[in-house]
C-alpha cells in the first residue's frame, strides 16, 4: 500500500482526517491581485503559497492540496503558458517544502470549465488526456495522492478519475460541489455522485464548496448508507453573503467548528474548509473533532446503479426493478433503420415511453448486422445519458460495444451479460472491474445452458470464483436464472424459478430473467408475460427484462409488490391507480339539473363531460337558446371575471374556454338560424403580424371570442400587410385585432393601420401583444388590450355592447 | 480569453414558481383544485421530456465603451446606454444563448391544431421559463468560476429587443455565439427560431 493511502487509513482509525482550508481567499488576503493566473502567481511568488500550506500543516493539517486548481492545459492555455507539467511539477514541490513531512500532499485537480459529453461539447477522450498530463507533472513533484475537487459534472469527474487510475494507483479522494437544493449544477445528486464514483475507484468521495456545513451535513447523510468508502466534507466558511457587492463568507472559526461535529454525525470523516475559511477555522475544527472516532463504512459492496442523475439500489423489500427491452433491434425494421442510418430520434422517443411507462432502468442493445457497433453503441449511450434519467444496462454479444459504452458511460451501468463461456469471462471480467460495472451473470458455459437449476447454480459459483478475483461481491451482479420458452418445454419455468428462489435465498445474490420469452409460441402472451413475472417476484426476483408498456405486466408487478411486501404502504400501487385511466374522472353531482351540470362543467373546463350535457340538457326540454343565453354565456363571462380577479390563472380560463367551444359545437345544430354564432355579434379579423412567429396569445383571444359568439377570422402567423388588407375588404370585420411579441415586428402594425386607411377602411383596430403598450395603440390610433378576456371586453364595446343573443 | 463553450445538454428542473406565475397564479388569490394542480404537473413534466436545452456561453473583452456604447472585438460595436450602464465597471463581457429546441415548439403548434390550447399554453409557459432558467444556470455556472478569479458578474443582464438594445443586436449575438450549431436560425427580422431561444449580455467585474 502506498503512503498516502497509508496514512489515510491510519488515521481515520483514530480520528478524523483533517485535510486543509480555502486557497483562494487566503491568497488573495496575502497579495495576490484579483484577476491574475493564481497558479502562475503562485510560481512567481513561491514564498506566499508557502506560507498558505505551512499554516495550514501547523494549524493541524493531515494533507494539504496543491495549488493546482485550474493547472490544466485549457485553463492555463488561457493566460498563454503551455507547459503544464512544469507548472504542477512546481508548485507539488513548494507543497512538499513547506509542509517539510508534517502533512500529505495532495495533487489537486479542479474543473477544465467545459463541460463533457454528452452534456457539452469537450470530447471525453480529449477531456482524459487534459487531466493525465496534469496528473504526470503531479507525480513528477511527488505527491502523495491526488484529490479532484468542485466537480459539477459527474462526467468531468469520471474523466479525472479515469486520467489519475490510468497513470497510477494513487489514493484519490473526489469531492463535488452541490447547490442547496442537493443536486449539482448538471443535476447529480449526493447519493447518485457516490455510488459512481466508488464503483469506478475513488479511494473517498464527497463534497466541497457552494454551501456551509449545516447544508453538506444532509449530503453527507445521504451517501452515508451507501458508502463504502469514506466521506469528505469541505464546506465554506456558512453561505456567501453579499455586502457592498463583494461575497462574504462570515462564519467564524469556532462557529465552524462547532457546526463540524454534525458534518462527523452524519458520516464525514475526512473534514476541511473551502471558500474564506483560514487557518484559524482548520486549528478549530482539528482541536473540536480530533477527540472524535471517524465514521467508518457501513458497506463493504454495494449493489447499485446509476445514471448521471439517478440511482437504483438493489435491495431486498425493495420493488421488483422494471428494465425496459424496447431498445432492442432484433424484428423491429424501423430500429435497425435508424441505427443503420446513425440517427437516434426512435432511441429517444423509446427511451421517454419505456420510462414514462413506468420503468426503472433501459436495456439497450444495437445488435444491427453490418454495421458498426462499437461506435453505434457510443453513439446511442451518449445519447441516452442525457436524454434520460434511467441507467442503462449494456446489452451486446461483443465485448467491444461494451467496453465502449461503459468508459464513455456517466454512471454505473450493467453489463448484460457475462457467462461462464471462457472468452467472456477472460474478456468482460477485467473491464467491469475497471469501470466499477454491475454485471448480469448468465449461468451458460461453452458447452451451452444447463437445463437444471442445479447446474446452472454450479455455472453461477464458477463465475463468482472468478469475478471475486476481481473484486467483485455477490453484490455486483445479478444471476440470471434464464428464461427458456415453455411452449417448448413444459418444465423450464419451474427450472428458472428455482434457479431463481436458490440465487436469491441460499446463494444471497440478486436476480433477473428476461422475462419475454417464457411466453414465446403462446396466444395472449401479455398474460403468460404477467402470471411469471408474479411467481418469480414470488421467488425473490430483484429485476425483469420486460416491456413496461404492458399493462397487464405493470399492474400484476405492482400487484406483486404488494404482495411481497415490497412496497410499503402500498403507496406504489396506489400512485398507479392515481393515473388518469386509474381512477373515476371527477363527474358533477348526478342530483343537479343537467344544465346546472353544464355550466359546472363550463366553469371547471371539463370537456369530456360537456357534449354529453348539452345533449342531456336538451333532452330534457331546456330550449337551446336558452341554455346558451342563460347557462353557458353567463358561465363563461363568470370565468372571464374570475380570471380578472385573479381567482383563475390562465390553464383554468383556456380550459373553459375549450370546454365553452365543444359545448357550443354540439349545440349548433339545434339553434335557429336567428340565433346562430355570429349572427348576433358579427366577424373580428385577426393576425400576427408579418416577421413575427410568436402566435399563442393571439388564439387565446381567437378561443374566447369564439366562446362570446364572435366569427373569427383568424388569419395565422407571420401574415403580411397586404394580405391583411385584402382580408378586410373581404369578411368587413367589426374589429381588426393585431398582435407582435417583437419591437422590430411591432412596428408593422402602423404599417397595417396606414394601408387600411389609404385604401378607404374605416374599421376599428386592437393591438396587443408582449412588448405592445396602451401609449403605443393610441400613437397608431388602435385600441388596445392587455390579455385575452380584456380583448374581448374592448370588443364588446367597440361592436356595441353586450350580445343579443 | 474569448472562447466560445457550448452546452449539449443543460439539466434543470422546471421553475413550478416561475411557470405558474407566467400563467398567471397568484398566491392567496388563485384558487386551483387538486385535479386541476396534478393535470398541470404531468404537462410540466410532458414539456420537460419536450424540451432539451442547450446553451452557448463567449466570453469576451470590452476593447472600449462610453456612456452610449461598447465595443468588442472584431469592430463589434453594441449601442445601448442601459447596456453600458450596466456595464459601466466590467472590462469583459460574457453573452449568453439558450434554445429549449425545436419539439416542444411543434408540440405546440399541434395541439393549437388540435384544440387543446389548455395544454399548448403551459408548454408554452414551461418552455419559456425553462430557458430562462437555462441562462440563470450558465450564470451559475460562470460565477463560481469567477469568484475564484477574483471576479463576478453583474447582477442583472440584459437582452436584445429590450430597453435600448435593439433587437437587430441578434444578429452580433447569433454569430459570435454559433447558436447555428445548437439549430438556432435567425430570421431577417432578427427573431431566434425554434421560438423559444433567448440571448442575453451580462459584465464580468473585478471584486474589489
Amino acid at each position: 500500500m502506498e503512503k498516502g493511502r497509508r496514512k489515510f487509513l491510519d488515521t481515520l482509525k483514530r480520528r478524523p482526517l483533517i485535510l486543509d482550508g480555502a486557497t483562494g481567499t487566503e491568497l488573495q488576503k496575502r497579495g495576490m491581485p484579483p484577476g491574475v493566473c493564481p497558479e502562475l502567481w503562485c510560481i512567481e511568488n513561491p514564498g506566499v503559497i508557502e506560507g498558505v500550506h505551512a499554516d495550514y500543516a501547523g494549524a493541524g493539517s493531515d494533507a494539504v492540496y496543491t495549488c493546482t486548481f485550474g493547472a490544466n492545459r485549457l485553463k492555463l492555455g488561457e493566460y498563454g503558458v503551455h507547459d503544464v507539467p512544469a507548472v504542477n511539477r512546481s508548485l507539488a514541490l513548494v507543497a512538499r517544502k513547506a509542509v517539510r513531512g508534517k502533512a500529505l500532499v495532495l495533487g489537486d485537480i479542479g474543473p477544465t470549465g467545459r463541460f463533457i459529453r454528452p452534456f457539452g461539447e469537450l470530447d471525453f477522450e480529449e477531456a482524459v488526456s487534459v487531466f493525465r498530463e496534469q496528473v504526470r507533472g503531479l507525480l513528477e513533484g511527488g505527491v502523495d495522492g491526488f484529490v479532484i475537487e468542485t466537480m459539477m459534472d459527474i462526467q468531468e469527474a469520471r474523466a479525472a478519475l479515469i486520467a489519475v487510475k490510468e497513470t497510477c494507483g494513487l489514493f484519490t479522494l473526489v469531492t463535488m460541489t452541490f447547490e442547496r437544493d442537493g443536486r449539482t449544477l448538471n443535476g447529480t445528486d449526493p447519493l447518485t455522485a457516490l455510488v459512481t464514483l466508488q464503483a469506478l475507484g475513488a479511494g473517498a468521495v464527497g463534497c466541497n464548496c457552494s454551501t456551509g456545513p449545516d447544508d453538506m451535513a444532509r449530503f453527507i447523510g445521504a451517501m452515508r448508507p451507501y458508502a463504502k468508502v469514506p466521506l469528505v466534507a469541505k464546506p465554506n466558511a456558512g453561505l456567501p453573503r453579499s455586502a457592498g457587492g463583494d461575497t462574504v463568507y462570515d462564519m467564524d472559526a469556532a462557529e465552524f467548528a462547532r457546526r463540524a461535529g454534525a458534518l462527523v454525525a452524519a458520516g464525514a470523516g475526512i473534514l476541511g474548509g473551502c471558500c474564506g475559511t483560514t487557518p484559524r477555522h482548520v486549528a478549530a475544527l482539528r482541536k473540536a473533532v480530533s477527540r472524535k472516532k471517524a465514521p467508518v463504512p457501513l458497506r463493504k459492496s454495494l449493489a447499485a446503479l446509476s445514471s448521471a442523475r439517478r440511482t437504483v439500489v438493489f435491495e431486498p423489500g425493495r420493488p421488483l426493478a422494471v428494465i425496459g427491452e424496447g431498445i432492442n433491434p432484433t424484428g423491429k425494421k424501423a430500429l435497425q433503420e435508424e441505427l443503420r442510418e446513425g440517427k437516434t430520434a426512435l432511441v429517444r422517443q423509446m427511451a421517454r415511453d419505456q420510462e414514462a411507462a413506468g420503468a426503472d432502468l433501459l436495456d439497450v442493445n444495437v445488435g444491427v448486422p453490418g454495421i458498426d457497433q462499437e461506435q453505434t453503441m457510443h453513439d446511442v449511450v451518449m445519447t441516452l445519458a442525457a436524454a434520460t434519467d434511467l441507467p442503462l444496462v449494456i446489452d451486446s454479444a461483443k465485448p467491444e460495444p461494451i467496453e465502449r459504452a461503459l468508459r464513455v458511460y456517466p454512471g454505473r451501468a450493467l453489463i448484460n451479460s457475462i457467462s461462464g463461456e471462457t472468452e467472456k469471462l477472460r474478456r468482460l471480467l477485467p473491464v467491469a472491474a475497471k469501470y466499477g460495472a454491475m454485471f448480469i451473470l448468465l449461468p451458460l458455459t461453452d458447452r451451452g445452458i444447463p437445463e437444471t437449476a442445479g447446474k446452472r447454480t454450479d455455472v453461477v459459483r464458477a463465475v463468482e470464483r472468478e469475478a471475486r478475483r476481481h473484486g467483485f461481491t455477490r453484490e455486483d451482479f445479478l444471476v440470471d436464472g434464464i428464461v427458456m420458452t415453455a411452449a417448448s418445454n413444459p418444465n423450464a419455468p419451474r427450472e428458472t424459478l428455482l434457479t431463481v428462489r436458490w440465487a436469491a435465498e441460499t446463494f444471497g445474490a440478486r436476480t433477473v430473467v428476461g422475462l419475454s420469452n417464457v411466453s414465446f409460441g403462446l396466444p395472449e402472451r401479455r398474460w403468460i408475460n404477467a402470471a411469471f413475472l408474479a411467481m418469480a417476484s414470488a421467488s425473490g426476483l430483484t429485476a425483469a427484462i420486460a416491456n413496461p408498456a404492458s399493462e397487464e405486466l405493470m399492474f400484476v408487478k405492482k400487484a406483486a409488490d404488494v404482495l411481497g411486501g415490497r412496497d410499503r404502504d402500498a403507496a406504489g400501487w396506489i400512485a398507479l391507480c392515481a393515473k388518469p385511466g386509474g381512477a373515476a374522472k371527477r363527474a358533477p353531482a348526478e342530483a343537479l339539473p343537467p344544465e346546472q351540470r353544464l355550466r359546472e362543467a363550463v366553469l371547471e373546463g371539463n370537456r369530456e363531460a360537456v357534449g354529453g350535457l348539452v345533449a342531456e340538457s336538451l333532452k330534457a326540454g331546456v330550449d337551446a337558446a336558452a341554455l346558451a343565453r342563460e347557462v353557458m354565456i353567463p358561465a363563461i363571462v363568470e370565468v372571464g371575471e374570475r380570471f380578472g380577479r385573479k381567482e383563475y390563472f390562465l390553464p383554468q380560463l383556456i380550459a373553459s374556454g375549450e370546454t365553452m367551444k365543444i359545448g357550443m359545437e354540439a349545440l349548433e345544430p339545434f339553434l335557429k338560424q336567428a340565433s346562430k354564432e355570429g349572427a348576433g355579434r358579427g366577424t373580428i379579423l385577426i393576425a400576427t403580424v408579418k416577421g413575427d412567429i410568436h402566435d399563442i396569445g393571439k388564439n387565446i383571444v381567437a378561443l374566447l371570442l369564439r366562446n362570446h359568439g364572435y366569427r373569427v377570422v383568424d388569419l395565422g402567423k407571420d401574415v403580411a400587410s397586404e394580405r391583411i388588407v385584402r382580408a378586410i375588404e373581404k369578411h368587413r370585420p367589426q374589429v381588426v385585432g393585431l398582435s407582435a411579441l417583437m419591437t422590430t415586428t411591432m412596428t408593422r402594425m402602423k404599417e397595417v393601420i396606414d394601408l387600411a386607411r389609404r385604401r378607404g377602411l374605416s374599421c376599428p383596430f386592437l393591438v396587443g401583444g408582449a412588448v405592445v403598450t396602451r401609449a403605443y395603440a393610441d400613437s397608431i390610433g388602435a385600441a388596445y388590450a392587455r390579455d385575452g378576456v380584456e380583448a374581448v371586453q374592448v370588443i364588446e364595446a367597440i361592436t356595441g355592447g353586450r350580445r343579443k343573443a | 480569453m474569448d472562447r466560445l463553450i457550448t452546452f449539449e445538454r443543460i439539466t434543470i428542473e422546471p421553475p413550478l414558481k416561475a411557470i405558474y406565475r407566467r400563467l398567471g397564479y397568484r398566491k392567496g388569490l388563485t384558487q386551483v383544485r387538486p385535479d386541476e394542480a396534478r393535470t398541470l404537473g404531468d404537462r410540466i413534466e410532458q414539456a420537460r421530456a419536450l424540451i432539451t436545452l442547450k446553451g452557448a456561453a463567449r466570453r469576451l473583452p470590452i476593447l472600449s465603451k462610453d456612456s452610449r456604447q461598447i465595443r468588442l472585438p472584431g469592430d463589434r460595436i453594441l449601442e445601448s446606454t442601459r447596456l453600458a450602464a450596466l456595464l459601466k465597471d466590467s472590462r469583459e463581457v460574457i453573452l449568453l444563448g439558450a434554445t429549449a429546441g425545436p419539439a416542444v415548439i411543434e408540440a405546440i403548434r399541434r395541439d393549437t391544431a388540435e384544440n387543446n390550447l389548455t395544454r399548448a399554453v403551459v408548454l408554452d409557459a414551461a418552455a419559456s421559463e425553462m430557458v430562462d432558467a437555462a441562462l440563470d444556470w450558465m450564470e451559475t455556472f460562470f460565477g463560481r468560476q469567477l469568484r475564484r478569479e477574483g471576479r463576478r458578474l453583474t447582477r442583472s443582464r440584459f437582452s436584445c429587443g429590450y430597453g435600448d438594445l435593439a433587437l437587430e443586436n441578434q444578429k452580433l449575438f447569433y454569430e459570435l455565439l454559433e447558436l447555428g450549431r445548437l439549430g438556432v436560425e435567425l430570421t431577417e427580422r432578427y427573431i431566434l427560431v425554434p421560438e423559444k431561444s433567448v440571448t442575453a449580455a451580462a459584465g464580468i467585474e473585478t471584486i474589489a
